[in-house]
């Protein structure tokens, strides 16, 4: 119940956004349930969102998994932030914890932990919470996609920039954040323009190589 | 689209999801990740969004739109600067969707 309570704030999140996902993959060739169990089983919010643009382009599946796992190697760190949380706790019990995981259940688990009043319990009704938030509201966006009529009217196909947009914002507040956030906006604009002297970079593969590179020159330059 | 095209990718993002997620648990939690890696790991989402941000404002559909009336553009400006002042994700992201509604709507 303790984590339900807790979780409550991202469930109201959530349901907007999946709405969102919802519209937009019905309006791209998704089915209603395509898009439910994409977001009930992948749980991944950008990445869900990335794929989404990938696809429309009609990008390989291999570029598509690419592309929202690197979105998602965030989660790495996340988990590695947990885990000394977790020791002790049976692997199933980890799974459905890692199964559950995004930016909203882990700033909320981690704060509780500090609270001291975290426990495996209340860690996964958070979880259960923010899922079905999730997944309801891609329901609700999917099924109800065909009643708004022209999405685009709603300013649907900023959706996802918008929150891309406030994302980074909330990222790159660091100095060094913002320079490698920089450095790959550069990237992602400037390699498109190498075609010119034969260089073609296959776009759906863009976003992947642009922020790699970048990490890679950030980490190596800012010690 | 066809519908195994959809399915292959719901699986598979599923699957990569899964693993991204649950190998740290069950593994980091037993070992230490080197320093270098985690600096770099540090430096991905930053970057991720970065170069999401840019391509989708400034290359909108795949094409260079560096143009002052780039829609995209005048709203993700605002969009930045509601998110800084309210810290609300999903408030900026209604407020930017609203605001490039507007702009389409002026600029026809």
């Amino acid at each position: 119940m303790r984590g339900i309570n807790l979780g409550m704030p991202i469930f109201l999140g959530y349901v907007p956004v999946g709405a969102a996902f919802g519209i937009i993959a019905t309006s791209i060739g998704f089915t209603a349930a395509q898009a439910v169990v994409c977001s009930a089983t992948a749980l991944a919010g950008a990445g869900q969102f990335i794929a989404l643009n990938l696809m429309k382009e009609g990008a390989a599946v291999l570029a598509v998994v690419a592309a929202t796992t690197v979105v998602n190697l965030r989660y790495v760190l996340f988990g590695a932030t947990l885990s000394p949380h977790l020791k002790g706790m049976p692997l199933g019990s980890q799974a459905v914890l890692a199964f559950t995981l995004t930016d909203e259940t882990f700033a909320v688990n981690v704060a509780d932990r500090r609270s001291g009043a975290s426990s495996g319990a209340s860690m996964a009704g958070v979880g259960a919470i923010a899922w079905t938030g999730w997944v309801a509201g891609t329901a609700a966006g999917a099924l109800a996609a065909s009643l708004i009529g022209d999405p685009t009217r709603w300013g649907v196909e900023f959706a996802m920039p918008a929150m891309f947009t406030a994302l980074l914002i909330a990222l790159a507040e660091d100095r060094r954040q913002a320079i490698a956030a920089a450095l790959a906006g550069a990237l992602a604009v400037g390699l498109p323009a190498l075609a010119a002297i034969g260089i073609v970079i296959p776009s759906s593969w863009l976003i992947v190589i642009a922020s790699m590179a970048a990490a890679t020159i950030a980490a190596a330059v800012f010690k | 689209m066809t519908e195994s095209y959809i399915w292959a990718v719901i699986v598979l993002m599923a699957a990569a999801n899964f693993a991204v997620r649950f190998v740290p648990i069950a593994v980091v939690s037993r070992m230490r990740l080197p320093e270098p890696f985690v600096r770099w790991l540090s430096y991905v989402p930053a970057s991720v969004m970065g170069s999401l941000v840019a391509a989708e404002v400034l290359r909108p559909g795949g094409e260079y739109l560096l143009s002052l009336r780039n829609p995209y553009l005048l709203a993700a400006i605002p969009t930045a600067l509601i998110y800084h002042r309210t810290r609300s994700v999903l408030g900026a992201t209604v407020a930017g969707m609203l605001i490039f509604a507007g702009i389409q709507a002026l600029l026809g």
